[in-house]
């Protein structure tokens, strides 16, 4: 338990050092691209090279990861200060949020499918 | 910290919300239990009842979301794990990613125009499917309103990752690389994070997905969205 707890930790600090390689790479280099994403593909290329194997960060990432939607309830609340817009036009907002949503997802979701398809016949 | 009680007694509210509504979810597996839904509607209930404000909020919410960069960059590891169906599926990837961001953005702009909201409004709607760093720099340089893309980003990551799962079984997508990638191409990391309730396949497709679309929607949005406003 207390194992766990400081793997957890100083593989959160691993992590967080990528990510804040990626900020400032980001910041730096001028890239279209958040820090949090930059940092992602970091990682990812270190992986892959073999500089970083799985188990320095398997056991913050599984906690991290399984968490992964708490961290979207703090920023959701922010929602509560668009209040006078949504009295004014939040219907039409809410019809254009689920059309555009269902769209993209529907599009994304069938031609990656019939794609896949195709490849395995 | 000016005011201890209160950040720890919105952390701790924050917290149990998520862990009540988690096993909510898990043990009932509703599309409508979303976790971030109702425990963010819990939380504005609770400001709205009590006469707290958003501004004495953001102390605990700053460091709740600190760690959110760390956690971004841990998706690398599941990404890690199915590098061989990326490489495989590079094709199908790409183009899925590439129009699903197309289709959505036009979707938005054109039933917006159709509503008849203000140009504004509209240009804020551009990149709402982007996590919300990237969707907040776009939206400066089309001429949106950074805090209005904010809001949009968070109402639709919240809009797909509810209805998004229930909408793919509709349609008969049962791949995991397809399911991963349609949430996190729509709703970025709240779509991330439904695919890894899934399985871990779709949620490292949600990561690609993300990242994906950022990049892609970044370089496109400038040239793109102006053609559906005129």
């Amino acid at each position: 338990m207390a194992r766990t707890l400081l793997n957890i930790i100083w593989q959160t600090a691993l992590l967080w050092l990528v990510f804040r390689l990626g900020v400032y790479l980001v910041g730096v280099l001028h890239l279209a691209l958040p820090g949090n994403v930059a940092g992602m593909l970091i990682m990812f290329a270190l992986l892959t090279s073999g500089l970083v194997t799985p188990r320095y960060i398997e056991t913050a990432s599984g906690f991290l990861l399984k968490h992964f939607a708490f961290f979207f309830i703090p920023i959701s609340v922010g929602l509560m200060s668009f209040g006078s817009l949504v009295r004014q036009s939040g219907l039409e907002l809410l019809v254009i949020l689920l059309v555009s949503a269902a769209l993209g997802v529907a599009v994304t979701g069938m031609s990656v499918q019939l794609l896949q398809k195709r490849r395995e016949p | 910290m000016s005011n201890l009680p209160l950040f720890i007694l919105f952390v701790a509210l924050t917290i149990g919300a998520y862990l009540a509504t988690r096993w909510l979810f898990l043990t009932y597996r509703h599309p409508l239990l979303n976790p971030v839904f109702l425990s963010t509607v819990a939380l504005i209930a609770f400001l709205q009842a009590t006469g707290l404000t958003l501004e004495e909020y953001r102390p605990a919410k700053d460091v709740m979301t600190y760690l959110l960069g760390p956690a971004t960059v841990a998706l690398a590891l599941p990404l890690y794990h199915n590098r061989r169906v990326l490489k495989s599926h590079a094709l199908p990837v790409l183009s899925g990613v590439v129009a699903g961001s197309l289709t959505t953005m036009a979707a938005a702009l054109v039933a917006g125009r159709g509503l008849g909201l203000d140009e504004r409004v509209l240009l804020s709607l551009g990149p709402k499917s982007v996590t919300v760093p990237i969707a907040v720099e776009i939206s400066r340089l089309t001429g949106g309103e950074a805090s209005l893309t904010a809001a949009f980003v968070v109402a639709t990551g919240m809009i797909g990752s509810i209805m998004g799962p229930s909408l793919l079984s509709l349609c008969r997508v049962k791949s995991p690389v397809a399911r991963g990638l349609a949430l996190g191409t729509v709703s970025h990391g709240q779509g991330t994070a439904v695919a890894l309730l899934e399985n871990e396949t779709a949620g490292a497709m949600g990561g690609v997905a993300m990242a994906i679309a950022a990049v892609f929607t970044a370089l496109v949005a400038p040239y793109y969205l102006p053609l559906f406003l005129h």
